[in-house]
């Protein structure tokens, strides 16, 4: 259990994070989005103990992280910017954890060397940024972390090594129920492999959900009424757009409910569809004033 | 065996419990047969496994597969899962049918229909 409460950084004048919170439950793959600026990182760099706040509290498993080598040896993180010894090869790197992390597994580690198919010697700074990547996956997973904090992830990895990634990643996530806090711009991605999501927006946390409370709590509507007719009243309409005489609506509730009362509508055709976290993305975060302006160049 | 598209709009749990069941339908998994683990599916397709866990758990609630506890889910027995899926086909097909008389066919043309099928 991951917890952060009212957590403020202000860098000199600028307020990075605002009084924010965090619970990542144990067991959790938390999924953590916002908008470029948001604080993502900055928080990240609380939770895995690197930054100190200037108020609030944070805590793992009711421990605080900060300076406290014991959590921390439970915790693996991966920061965006990946950073290593100068000079060191991963093997070097493996050596160096070895010594740290009680629960480095060696015969994990030689077995994801198929996996990976880097050269253990060469210094990790001559590698390319997809294969330093790599290399921190392989590294972190062969901690056999009880909690994986991951900036970015997969940013800079090909195809198929993101999928390679995420399918390591929850095969360890069903094996030992590893808590997974992970940060992404690839929502479509974070869809797949998340159950928990956070929305952060100027340095505050602006909704978190289980995704499945979320997606069952907001659908989208396509319908075309007839001649007079309409969308009924009381509904929570969050947006509306329409595309010849077809309405679309985004609408807090319940599915079945909504479709009832459009039903009573007798619309002349009408689907219901559970939005995508993209979409959620989009339109909670139009609420809080971010939204898709229409400049055209 | 069980593909997600993602350009379907219908949950991914909802995909992989379609999946299964025409998997089990069209005879490719028999009853009795183990069903992949959690963490194989999981790992295979690289998504969350709680998403497998809810799909599963559907499914056994819904008669088509029994879990035992420490071995893991089996297709459950035959019968019931033909009672089950004849069910649902035949709410689909009143769905079809409804909708195929509000734009204009007839009764008599679906009847038609039908007993043709049989013929050929």
């Amino acid at each position: 259990m991951i917890t952060a409460e009212k957590i403020v950084k202000r860098f000199d004048r600028f307020v990075a994070l605002d009084g924010l919170d965090l619970n990542v439950p144990k067991g959790a793959i938390y999924g953590l989005v916002g908008p470029n600026g948001a604080g993502k990182s900055t928080i990240i760099r609380h939770l895995a103990g690197i930054y100190r706040q200037d108020s609030g509290k944070i805590t793992i498993d009711g421990e605080e992280v900060y300076e406290n080598p014991s959590i921390k040896q439970r915790m693996a993180y991966i920061p965006d910017d990946i950073f290593y010894f100068t000079q060191a090869g991963i093997k070097d790197m493996m050596e160096f954890y070895r010594g740290i992390y009680k629960n480095f597994d060696m015969e994990r580690y030689n077995k994801m060397r198929e996996v990976f198919a880097l050269d253990e010697k060469r210094p990790m700074r001559k590698l390319s940024k997809g294969m330093q990547k790599q290399a921190a996956f392989w590294l972190a997973i062969s901690m056999r972390p009880e909690i994986l904090i991951l900036d970015e992830p997969v940013d800079g990895l090909d195809p198929v090594m993101r999928r390679q990634i995420w399918s390591l990643i929850m095969g360890d996530v069903a094996e030992n129920g590893t808590t997974v806090l992970v940060s992404s711009h690839n929502l479509r991605e974070l869809e797949d492999v998340c159950d928990h999501v956070g929305v952060m927006n100027k340095g505050r946390m602006l909704l978190e959900r289980s995704l499945m409370e979320l997606q069952e709590n907001v659908v989208k509507v396509q319908a075309v009424f007839p001649e007079g007719g309409g969308l009924p009243t009381g509904l929570k309409v969050m947006h509306t757009s329409a595309n010849g005489k077809i309405q679309s609506y985004i609408i807090r509730g319940k599915s079945e409910e909504i479709e009832t009362v459009i039903a009573a509508a007798s619309p002349l055709f009408y689907d219901v569809v559970p939005l995508t976290l993209e979409e959620i993305f989009i339109y909670e975060l139009g609420g809080a004033n971010y939204e898709i302006k229409d400049f055209i160049l | 065996m069980i593909n997600l598209n993602y350009r379907d709009n219908r949950p991914i749990y909802e995909q992989i419990k379609s999946g299964l069941i025409e998997l089990v339908s069209a005879g490719g998994l028999k009853s009795g047969d183990k069903l992949p683990s959690v963490r194989d599916l999981a790992t295979q397709l690289a998504i969350n496994p709680n998403t497998i866990q809810r799909a599963y758990r559907e499914l056994e609630t819904e008669g088509y597969i029994c879990s035992v506890p420490g071995k893991g889910s089996f297709v459950a027995e035959t019968d019931e899962l033909v009672k089950n899926r004849r069910e649902a086909l035949l709410v689909k097909f009143d769905e079809a049918a409804a909708e195929l008389r509000g734009i204009g066919v007839t009764s008599r043309e679906l009847i038609d229909r039908l007993e043709g099928g049989d013929k050929k």
